[in-house]
């Protein structure tokens, strides 16, 4: 069926465009008259003073979670890499070497990057994360930078971030 | 040509500069605080000095310092003579257009305390009308400012090398062509019912009949509606269209030469206003003062006679000038937050096709009306 | 023949055929983990069982031969059932570490685990699992984890009947089996790997694979193994430019399901030592160069080296086109009429599938010059006489190795080199061109057997790397010389009749 594009039915009155800005410009005026004599309706927030509270399931930057000794939760599955959208995440997996405490889980990232500037703060890669190791409870914004290489985040920084009660282990009792 | 009126043609001269120059700067203020009004917004109200926020009034010397201090950019590879000339050819009509209107009537310093049984206008030793250069065709030589205008924008964009800029100032050029012909054309109307030229005789002769609105209503649209498109604001603001072109003509300017085409435009809302009122709305007529006092000459009653001294009832008039011109401003300004921008066909259509015919048929109408009349 | 109906359609086939093949013949793909079409039987992982008419029991289709008038059901309620069951079992002691098995992706257990069970565990504590070995290293390129394995015995009958090595074997019973390698052995005959293609789950993985990549970012485009002259098929699997790994693609008529160890390692030819920017001069003066640098100083050097003692060499390692272009080019651009053959050196040889000559396209060259190439070292010994001063080469393999041979390529005044990749015949050469992998290549190779087999491009050239047809036009024309050919397709027209046998019984895609 072809698309009939429906023109907007106006008549003479309308279409002669003075009464309609009149009309309009009543619009306008009530508002100024409101706000300057009456009660304001603003609903500006004036930002530094007062804020917005965040929501709890605020998604701010990434964090990786760490093990009790300190090492990364993450397994280096790249589910998370897979699940992301924005191609923001590159992970380099390794190997524990068979004397290591944690040579039981064999794999970890030896690389982990998170490109904050390509992220699109969707938390798939949450979603996806078999481990939650990854969790972007911190409550935080990308800082500002002078180069955008800046915001590409690293492992080791990644897993220095804390959630917003600074805890830097995993935040879900079943993930113990 | 004696001292006094040398000395007062300097003093309403610089009088004129000053206010341009701070009026310039209160309208950035007047404007950003009423569309906050409009918007349901809070409006400039961060700078201060102090503990003194002033309803954001401080943030016209925030403003103003920053545009002295900021950098003054050229492109690289623009036309430095032609990129300087520009911001001063734009802001060269606005400020001359402030020569030739009467803001009030004769003042005769002679005679401020004493009941004036002369008329408005006359002359005297210590007399001096309220108007910077009265000349014969003051409301051609409006017209002919107006039309330099075009020149600076043009200029602006041309010299700017850059594509944007050059859109603008093409945009600039058509539209204030445009829009001159009926800006002019609906002006032919008062001409023909007021007899003259002279802008002064113009005022006079709504202070002793009616305002041009009451008998020249469709020219006060149509003039209403050209002037806008000359200043080029919304709903005519195609030449700057921010979502389109950045900001058009001026976009490669920065710092005073900025601000030159920021105040120009701001201050061509004030001579639109004074047009509007010098034209329409009986300039420095104030209903039922007269050049000796109050007459409040109602039908059916006693004419009431109140005299006042000639001082008084000059300053009277001087503020109802002022009222209407703040009313003008206000009105242009609630349009530009009520409308939004034309589609450039709308735009030539609205110009060429409508308002162009109305004017016209206008003329013809008054001048058919005035030969049965006489 | 046999006459039977599996799910409603009918089907003839051999006597002796079992069930599972025959519905695998239909398209019908019935779930297995111990079955395999090139393996014995064992029947032992019961996730095939189904449902034939008449008979109480459900069947395992993989022991069960057609016979006449046999009506089966692969698919009916009670079929899903017992193979939900099954997957219970099998995942009842499983550790389910799919995040860091680099089987997750291509694992037959996750695969089942979708389609027929999706059931939380009942277990109601990992504790309760039996833990076994993990991280074994079974050899040097195979590792096992025990916990993982479904002792479906596909890897100890591949290495028993496929091999005949019998190097794994079945350790303990119940919970606590598990494959082990034989007392005193290593997991390490030739077609190590295979075992860990041939294991449906994540138990026997590569070493070499291991933790590179995860299967799901890998496309794999068919290919033919550039390892030795058998030319099995295979597939590559790649990702951003970059190869992984080769896997066997199945051709009953050549390579069945298998590759040896060094052809599914062979793709380290598209990844090592790649040559990507054209390059001039030896050893410490060498430096990269733009195309145009290269190619005039490849002119001036040919240029001086009077026709009579040109040669070119070409490449066993390298497609039909290639050769034949650059036999082209040497032949009626540069007047050349000596031409040799290089390549990498020979290795062993079995009766499996491996060839002792480790160049897939020995037979392709001999054709593309419709003569027998003269071996590299009369070169080297020409060079060293003096009576042969410039040379075109093609490929980074020099047959060849030693001091003589490098001394007497050192001798050649003017050495230009074709390769993909660094090796000693680049080394040797005054200007190097890069041209593509064979990755990133579409061509043909002639195995020993005679038969020609095509295979596609699967990434675009890396680098500054350049089609050998394009590259020699572009030399053509710093020499300002005529060439016989224009186009890719003017070297495919022309390779096509002079390739022994239009593509072999079975072979290419
Ligand atoms: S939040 Fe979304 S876009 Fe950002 S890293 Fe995670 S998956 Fe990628
Ligand atoms: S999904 Fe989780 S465990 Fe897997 S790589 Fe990402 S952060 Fe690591
Ligand atoms: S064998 Fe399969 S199910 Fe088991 S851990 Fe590996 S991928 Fe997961
Ligand atoms: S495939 Fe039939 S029992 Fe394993």
């Amino acid at each position: 069926m072809p698309y009939v594009v429906r023109r907007p039915d106006r008549n003479l009155w309308e279409q002669s465009y003075v009464p309609e800005t009149v009309r309009g410009l009543g619009v306008t005026l009530r508002h100024f008259f409101r706000n300057v004599f009456g009660r304001r309706d603003t609903v500006t927030l004036l930002y530094p003073e007062q804020r917005r509270p965040y929501p709890p399931r605020f998604r701010g930057l990434h964090r990786l979670t760490q093990r009790d000794d300190g090492a990364p939760r993450c397994t280096a599955c790249l589910c998370c890499q897979t699940a992301c959208p924005a191609e923001c995440i590159h992970i380099v997996a390794g190997e524990y070497p068979p004397e290591h405490p944690l040579a039981h889980v064999e794999k970890y990232p030896v690389e982990f990057w998170i490109d904050e500037l390509r992220c699109v703060s969707c938390g798939l890669c949450v979603e996806a994360c078999p481990c939650d190791a990854i969790r972007m409870d911190t409550g935080l914004h990308p800082r500002p930078v002078e180069a955008r290489p800046h915001l590409i985040y690293e492992r080791n920084l990644l897993l220095s971030i804390s959630d917003t009660a600074g805890n830097v282990h995993t935040a879900n009792p079943r993930k113990k | 040509m004696n001292a006094f009126f040398v000395w007062m043609t300097v003093a309403k001269i610089v009088a004129f500069v000053l206010f341009i120059l701070t009026g310039g700067a209160l309208m950035v203020w007047v404007e950003r605080r009423l569309s906050a009004m409009m918007q349901d917004r809070v409006g400039p109200h961060r700078a201060n000095l102090g503990r003194f926020r002033l309803w954001g009034l401080i943030h016209i010397l925030a403003d103003g310092l920053k545009m002295m201090v900021k950098e003054d950019f050229i492109p690289r590879r623009a036309d430095r003579l032609l990129h300087a000339l520009a911001p001063i050819l734009a802001f060269f009509p606005v400020v001359v257009t402030f020569a030739v209107v009467p803001f009030g009537p004769t003042l005769d310093f002679a005679h401020l305390g004493a009941v004036n049984h002369e008329g408005p206008l006359f002359s005297g030793p210590w007399a001096t009308t309220l108007q910077v250069a009265t000349i014969d065709v003051g409301l051609l030589f409006v017209l002919a400012i107006a039309g330099t205008g075009v020149v600076g924008a043009v200029l602006a964009g041309a010299a700017s090398d850059n594509r944007f800029s050059l859109l603008g100032s093409l945009r600039a050029a058509s539209q204030m062509i445009s829009y001159e012909v009926t800006l002019g054309a609906s002006l032919v109307g008062c001409i023909l019912v007021f007899g003259t030229l002279r802008i002064e005789q113009m005022v006079l002769w709504q202070h002793q009949h009616v305002w041009g609105i009451l008998v020249q209503p469709l020219a006060f649209l149509l003039f209403l509606v050209a002037g806008i498109a000359e200043s080029k604001r919304v709903p005519f603001d195609l030449p700057e269209g921010e979502s389109e072109i950045v900001a058009g003509y001026f976009l490669e300017y920065s710092g005073m030469k900025f601000a030159m085409f920021f105040l120009g435009e701001l201050m061509e809302i004030v001579v639109l206003a004074i047009l509007l009122t010098v034209f329409f709305l009986g300039g420095w007529d104030v209903p039922f003062l007269f050049a000796d006092g109050l007459h409040v000459d109602l039908p059916f009653l006693d004419t009431w006679v109140w005299n006042w001294p000639h001082g008084v009832v000059v300053l009277v008039q001087l503020l109802g000038f002022t009222v209407k011109v703040g009313a003008m401003v206000f009105l242009q300004m609630a349009l530009r937050w009520t409308l939004p921008r034309f589609r450039y066909d709308q735009l030539m259509d609205l110009g060429w096709k409508v308002l162009l015919p109305l004017s016209l048929g206008n003329i013809a109408v008054t001048a058919v009306v005035l030969a049965a009349l006489r | 023949m046999r006459k039977l109906t599996i799910d409603g359609r009918e089907i003839e086939v051999a006597e002796g055929t079992t069930v599972i093949a025959a519905a695998r013949a239909l398209g019908i793909d019935i779930p297995h983990f111990c079955w395999h079409p090139e393996l014995s039987v064992a029947a032992n992982c019961r996730m095939c069982l189904v449902e034939v008419e008449k008979q109480p029991k459900l069947q395992p289709s993989c022991q069960l031969e057609a016979a006449d008038g046999m009506v089966v059901h692969t698919d009916t309620p009670k079929v899903r059932e017992a193979r939900r069951a099954m997957m219970e079992y099998l995942l009842l002691n499983h550790p389910v570490d799919c995040p860091i098995c680099d089987q997750a992706g291509e694992c037959k257990l996750q695969d089942y685990y979708m389609l027929y069970d999706l059931k939380a565990s009942r277990l109601w504590s990992e504790e309760g699992k039996v833990r076994k070995r993990k991280r074994a290293i079974f050899g040097p390129h195979v590792i096992y984890d025990a916990e993982r394995c479904v002792m479906c015995t596909r890897c100890v009958r591949f290495c028993a009947e496929v091999v005949r090595d019998p190097v794994l074997i079945e350790v303990h019973r119940g919970d606590h089996s598990e494959i082990a390698v034989a007392p005193g052995r290593t997991l390490d005959h030739a077609y190590s790997l295979m075992t860990a293609h041939v294991c449906p789950v994540g138990a026997l993985t590569s070493r070499d694979f291991r933790f590179q990549c995860r299967v799901w970012f890998l496309a794999s485009t068919p290919t033919i193994c550039p390892g030795c002259a058998t030319g099995c098929n295979a597939f590559l699997d790649h990702h951003r430019g970059e190869a992984f790994r080769l896997r066997p693609r199945e051709n009953p008529a050549l390579n069945r399901s298998w590759l040896c160890d060094d052809g599914v390692l062979a793709f380290r030819l598209h990844n090592d030592h790649r040559l990507t920017a054209p390059e001039l001069g030896r050893g410490d003066d060498a430096r990269p160069v733009a195309w145009d640098e290269a190619l005039a100083e490849a002119a001036t050097l040919l240029r001086k080296v009077p026709k009579t003692q040109r040669a070119a060499v070409l490449s066993a390692e390298h497609s039909c086109e290639e050769n034949w272009a650059l036999a082209a080019f040497a032949r009626e651009a540069l007047g050349v009429e000596r031409f040799f053959v290089t390549g990498r050196t020979a290795g062993t040889a079995d009766d499996l599938l491996r060839h002792a000559d480790k160049n897939p396209n020995r037979a392709g060259v001999r054709s593309m010059l419709g003569a027998e190439p003269e071996p590299l070292e009369r070169l080297v010994d020409e060079a060293t006489a003096g009576s042969i001063r410039g040379a075109v080469a093609l490929g980074a393999a020099a047959a060849t190795q030693g001091p003589a041979a490098a001394a007497g390529l050192l001798r050649l005044e003017a050495l230009v080199s074709i390769a993909p990749r660094r090796g000693p015949l680049p080394e040797a050469a005054h200007v190097r061109l890069p041209s593509p992998s064979f990755a990133e290549t579409a061509g043909t190779y002639v195995n020993a057997r005679g038969q020609a087999q095509e295979f596609p491009q699967a990434m675009s050239p890396r680098g500054e790397a350049l089609e050998v047809p394009d590259l020699l036009a572009r030399l053509a024309r710093r020499l300002d010389l005529g060439l016989p050919f224009r186009s890719a397709a003017d070297v495919r027209a022309a390779v096509a009749p002079r390739l022994p046998r239009p593509a072999a019984e079975g072979g290419a895609p």
